[in-house]
């Protein structure tokens, strides 16, 4: 997975009314109008939205004559979700590190200890 | 139609560990230039350079270096310092040019357990006001009632 498409996945996601736009399309397809419905927002307005997310391949669109409903693509959905099990690897391991350190760092202490001050 | 991956899209990431250390010291562990380069990242992972200006929106950059030999920085800004208790800072990797990616906000809390220390790391992904002003009411609650049922709950063995 090239970070340039993970880049673009995660800007697309950045906000909030896409994040709902998927969340909408979780629950079956949806046109335009559909979508827009739940918003203070033009049909226009939405549509930059919808651009934003087909660019970024997290939804398709049917080609249908009028109607070109808008489905949810779950790839690039799973590449965000595997992004963020690496952060977790990544915060685990290195808390598993920071408390062998901290075992280190409290048994030198304990060595270091004058037998004669306590 | 199924799609559980559909979680991604309000994604946040919570790690807690129970350390035997108190917060203090823990603490000092995440903020003091000496102690952060002896721990901080995955295993094989070796921090080549670190520089903090360790106040409310001062600056952070770090680099390691991977067990293959490729580079990784990361920097951020710090949001809220409030010792032994929290700390909140932006962290974003770099890319190979030196740009940074895209950025998330990590908060990590120290609950005091006597002589041991709960520590929770909550890392949102996307940034809203919203969010994170209510995680935070939440999560203050919740980690003093957790930190009362640890104190009462039989910790040896641990």
């Amino acid at each position: 997975m090239s970070p340039d498409r993970l880049s673009t996945t995660l800007s697309a996601l950045a906000d909030p009314t896409r994040r709902a736009i998927l969340a909408r399309l979780a629950a079956g397809e949806a046109t335009v109008t559909e979508l827009a419905e739940p918003f203070a927002m033009s049909l226009p307005g939405i549509s930059k939205h919808l651009k934003v997310l087909e660019r970024a391949r997290l939804i398709a669109r049917g080609r249908t004559a009028q109607w070109r409903p808008c489905r949810l693509e779950a790839a690039a959905l799973k590449e965000v979700a595997d992004w963020v099990e690496r952060y977790r690897r990544h915060w685990e391991e290195s808390l598993d590190r920071l408390d062998q350190y901290l075992k280190d760092v409290q048994a030198a202490e304990t060595q270091g200890r004058d037998p004669g001050h306590e | 139609m199924d799609h559980p991956e559909v979680s991604t899209i309000d994604r946040e990431l919570t790690v807690t560990r129970v350390f035997d250390a108190p917060r203090e010291l823990l603490f000092r562990m995440w903020t003091d230039l000496q102690h952060i380069a002896k721990w901080w990242g995955p295993q094989g992972f070796t921090t080549t350079s670190l520089q903090m200006d360790f106040r409310p929106g001062g600056t952070y950059r770090a680099c390691m270096r991977s067990p293959e030999g490729t580079l990784h920085c990361r920097r951020g800004v710090y949001r809220e310092i409030v010792a032994p208790e929290r700390l909140v800072f932006s962290f974003a990797w770099e890319d190979e040019d030196g740009n940074p990616g895209h950025q998330t906000i990590v908060t990590v809390s120290f609950a005091d357990l006597g002589r041991k220390t709960l520590l929770t790391l909550h890392q949102a992904i996307f940034e809203t006001v919203e969010r994170c002003d209510d995680h935070r009411r939440g999560w203050t609650s919740c980690l003093e009632r957790f930190a009362e049922y640890l104190a009462t709950a039989d910790l040896s063995g641990g």
